[in-house]
């Protein structure tokens, strides 16, 4: 199949672990399997965690509070509450260390390169107040998000948008779009590699590696085509055999519907759920300073 | 299930159609009946029409495909004109060739259950359940689609089928892209669901599995029904399936070639390789003392000596081109563990070995494949090419000593032209005269004339040899190949096994990964048998066919030709038609000298 080190000159090694430059320790392989294999274990929710157990109508009721949530204060002391609530919810929902160290980079390099701009440009503290802010409401969506989204997998998901009356459209895309995720990343890394065994040999890095990242932008950028044509390719069998298979652009049948979503039950865990979140976002409102 | 008062399965009446855009028409002026419960092959050459027509039984044309379309079509009795897709979908199951994308839902359960859901049916709990169970994979209910070997996805495909308990199921190449037992036990499976009653339409190019399974035989030609036979008379019309690109049967060619009431068309000729074997005892064709000799000359034993491992002896004193010593290789699993692929493994390839590497699914056979390209490198132990160990090169600078052709043709497709991914690896590495090698390879390949297309709009068998004209293009001394001949029809599949053979002059060693015991019987000189993991015979093919043991442990089927010489007990055991005809014809006295 496929190496890893698409983001890594041929011959070095990836971040994930050799050290000298010309032996290669499989680290960098095992490394993009690792990355795949926890894509997916975040999409289908085999960790678990407290709101996989949930029905999926009161996980999303939950996602709408805590997403919104933030968005109505500008007062350090909430937004910081609402901010530890929701890394202790994703810590709880189990999102797993590939999500956690993307978020936490996201988050620190982000803060970092606009404190530089700020200082640069001869800004003042009140600008860091602000920064410090933005980042926290920022921050809680997204842990929420991540909380939510690696809870549900594709199928309780698509069945508790069903549930709210949302097309079945967008519940089938969302579930086959998590099906195509797998062959995708298997296909873009054969590809990758072919470019990376046929293409121009890698020669040295260049100032500041610009080589390196020029010739992994050429490669990302010109395995696209490739990648697009042949999935345009497999979804004409896979739009006939939904034809045929009794999914027309109209959705399934009331009944299909009625049948797809009896196995959902709403129980006294759920509405406790949603009633304790609303009730813990309103105390963190009513009992911190709004200024 | 029969059709309403007994009607045909299906009837076609005057069917004309041209798919929109099309200049001509896909279907000229069908006429066709097919009995309820009949187990009907269809076969004919690219684009004679034989999908389309499929596809008219269950409304796909024209209600999907929305052409110019004249005469009638009617399934269980009904006209598909006034119905719709999911109306006859209760009536006609379909199962795809590209069966994978028919997968559209993550687990097995889901997706079998997902036609019998979309229709609203109460019961859908229990008809997913029956179609697992029918086909034998309720085993693997909870499992995501992509987890799946392709045997098991094509038996989830054909359960989502069957979940709406069809009369009528049409299967598109049912053993496109599986090995040789796996076919069989799908056809198994649809041959019992046609003795409880189901109608069977498969589209086959396969004429030995059309012999063992199908009753009749439609033969399309051009739009055209050109005839629809009795299995028997159907597979003795050599002529007119040898036109479509269906080889005869090795039993059926056999017997033609040995037996001269069958090659006079006096007698029916046998369709198992019993039939066979018994009919050449009775025509009195036992093998010639001296006539082993007469092996192909140009076959690996062809020293004259029937020793089996003679080619091994022969190859020992030559240059070792890679060696695996004491490998192991895992990768890790969606749950967390580890699987260890390979585990104090041993191999050594030399020069001017023609490698074929067998053994079922998830025997290793990839593994080592992309262990020997340097794309991965073992956990312990070394792998060296050339005699540099793979850990100190990168699999970059190895491309130009070994050349790993993936088994997606589309996958080696990078740019929009033929010509310039066969340029990509001499260009790029500023081979001189690239240009003029691009050429040469090109013209080796008979792509020339192609050489400004892209790659995924070519037929199999020219994907093919365009991924082959790639791999010479970086003029490998090692080219490893996986599954160069699935999914290909039997005349592409020769078209490979020949050019394969004429590029052994060019490169010094070459590997195959392939389920097709054709290809291994008539081009490999040397087998190695991987069965989880480890070595359990590396022989020549006909001691490996004459060895049931391994046989039995690897899954493997040998050709019919082998099959009959071992009924005859010819030894060493003939690996083709011409041997095996060669072998049993009485010899011109010159040649016993």
């Amino acid at each position: 199949m496929t190496t890893v080190d698409v983001a890594t000159p041929d011959g070095t090694t990836s971040g994930a672990g050799s050290t000298t430059s010309r032996k290669r320790s499989g680290l960098d392989r095992m490394s993009v399997e690792w990355v795949k294999l926890e894509l997916m274990r975040v999409a289908y929710a085999t960790r678990g965690g407290f709101l996989a157990r949930r029905d999926p109508r009161a996980v999303l009721g939950w996602y709408v509070l805590c997403a919104l949530a933030p968005w109505f204060t500008y007062s350090t002391p909430i937004l910081v509450a609402l901010f530890v609530l929701a890394l202790g919810c994703a810590l709880a929902a189990r999102i797993g260390p590939l999500l956690l160290g993307l978020f936490t980079l996201g988050l620190v390099g982000q803060a970092a390169y606009v404190l530089v701009l700020v200082l640069v440009l001869g800004g003042d503290t009140t600008a860091l107040d602000g920064l410090l802010q933005i980042s926290l409401k920022l921050g809680a969506v997204s842990l929420a998000s991540m909380a939510a989204f690696v809870s549900l997998d594709p199928e309780k998901l698509s069945d508790g948008l069903q549930a709210m009356r949302a097309p079945a459209v967008l519940g089938f895309a969302i579930s086959y779009g998590y099906r195509m995720v797998p062959l995708l990343i298997d296909e873009f890394h054969d590809i990758v590699d072919g470019h990376r065994l046929r293409g121009a040999p890698h020669r040295g890095h260049g100032f500041l590696g610009w080589r390196t990242i020029a010739r992994i932008g050429r490669i990302a950028v010109q395995a696209f085509y490739p990648l697009f044509l042949n999935t345009a390719q497999r979804t004409r069998t896979t739009v006939e055999a939904m034809e045929t298979r009794g999914f027309t652009s109209a959705g399934p049948s009331t009944a299909g519907r009625r049948l797809r979503l009896a196995h959902l039950r709403w129980s006294v865990g759920d509405t406790l759920l949603v009633v304790a979140t609303a009730a813990t976002i309103a105390a963190v409102y009513t009992f911190l300073p709004t200024s | 299930m029969p059709g309403r008062d007994g009607a045909p399965a299906v009837e076609v009446r005057d069917l004309t159609f041209r798919y929109p855009g099309a200049s001509q028409d896909s279907l000229r002026g069908v006429d066709l009946t097919i009995e309820a419960g009949d187990f009907v092959a269809v076969v004919g050459g690219n684009g004679s029409g034989k999908t389309t027509l499929c596809k008219t039984f269950n409304g796909l044309v024209p209600h999907f495909w929305d052409g110019d379309i004249s005469g009638r079509v009617k399934v269980a009795g009904r006209s598909t004109a006034r119905r719709t897709v999911g109306e006859i979908a209760h009536d006609v199951g379909y199962v795809f060739q590209d069966f994978g994308n028919q997968l559209v839902r993550p687990t097995v359960l889901d997706d079998v259950a997902f036609g019998p859901l979309n229709f609203g049916l109460e019961d859908w709990e229990a008809r997913t359940d029956a179609a697992l169970r029918a086909l034998e994979i309720d085993d693997v209910a909870g499992t995501h689609t992509w987890q799946l070997s392709g045997g098991q996805q094509h038996l989830t495909a054909l359960a989502g089928a069957l979940a709406l308990a069809p009369s009528i199921l049409v299967v598109d190449e049912p053993a496109a892209e599986v090995d040789p037992r796996r076919a069989a036990q799908v056809y198994e499976h649809l041959t019992r669901l046609n003795s409880q009653g189901v109608t069977v339409v498969v589209i086959e190019h396969h004429a030995e599995l059309i012999a063992r399974y199908a009753r009749s035989v439609v033969l399309m030609d051009a739009g055209r029904v050109r005839w629809h036979l009795p299995v028997e008379e159907a597979l003795a019309r050599t002529a007119d399936l040898a036109d479509a690109h269906i080889p005869a049967p090795q039993v059926v060619a056999l017997a033609q070639g040995l037996v001269p009431d069958v090659a006079a068309g006096r007698r029916r000729p046998p369709l198992t390789v019993e039939a066979c074997a018994a009919l050449l005892r009775e025509a009195g064709r036992s093998e010639q003392p001296g006539a082993a000799l007469l092996r192909t000359p140009d076959h690996p034993g062809d020293d004259g000596s029937p020793a089996p491992d003679a080619p091994r002896a022969r190859n020992a004193r030559s240059d070792v081109v890679a060696r695996l010593d004491d490998v192991r290789y895992g990768y890790r699993t969606i749950s967390g563990g580890k699987h260890t692929v390979l585990d104090g493994f041993d191999l050594t390839l030399r020069a001017d070995e023609r490698i074929a590497l067998v053994g079922s699914n998830g025997a290793g056979k990839s593994t080592l494949l992309s262990l020997l390209s340097g794309l991965a490198v073992p956990e312990t132990g070394t792998v060296e090419v050339d005699g540099r160990d793979t850990r100190s090169v990168s699999a970059a600078e190895l491309s130009s000593q070994v050349c790993y052709l993936l088994q997606r043709p589309e996958e080696m497709f990078l740019t929009d032209s033929v010509r310039s991914d066969v340029a990509m690896h001499p260009v790029g590495r500023q081979v001189p005269d690239a240009e003029a090698l691009v050429d040469q390879v090109l013209d080796r390949t008979r792509l020339t004339h192609l050489a400004d297309r892209d790659g995924r709009l070519l037929s199999g068998g020219q994907q093919r040899r365009a991924t082959l004209a790639v791999g010479l293009a970086m003029r490998p001394g090692l080219l490893l190949l996986d599954e160069p001949t699935s999914s290909l029809d039997l005349r592409s599949r020769d078209d490979v096994i020949e050019m394969l053979a004429a590029l052994a002059e060019h490169i010094r060693c070459t590997v195959v990964a392939t389920h097709d015991m054709h290809l291994v019987a008539e081009w490999a000189d040397r087998v190695v048998v991987l069965d989880q993991g480890r070595v359990v015979a590396d022989t020549d093919p006909a001691t490996l066919f004459d060895s049931p043991d391994v046989l039995r442990r690897a899954r493997l089927v040998p050709p019919q030709v082998t099959q009959v010489g071992h009924a005859l007990g010819m030894n060493p055991l003939p690996l083709s038609v011409d041997e095996m005809s060669r072998r049993l014809a009485p010899l011109p006295t010159e040649e016993l000298v």
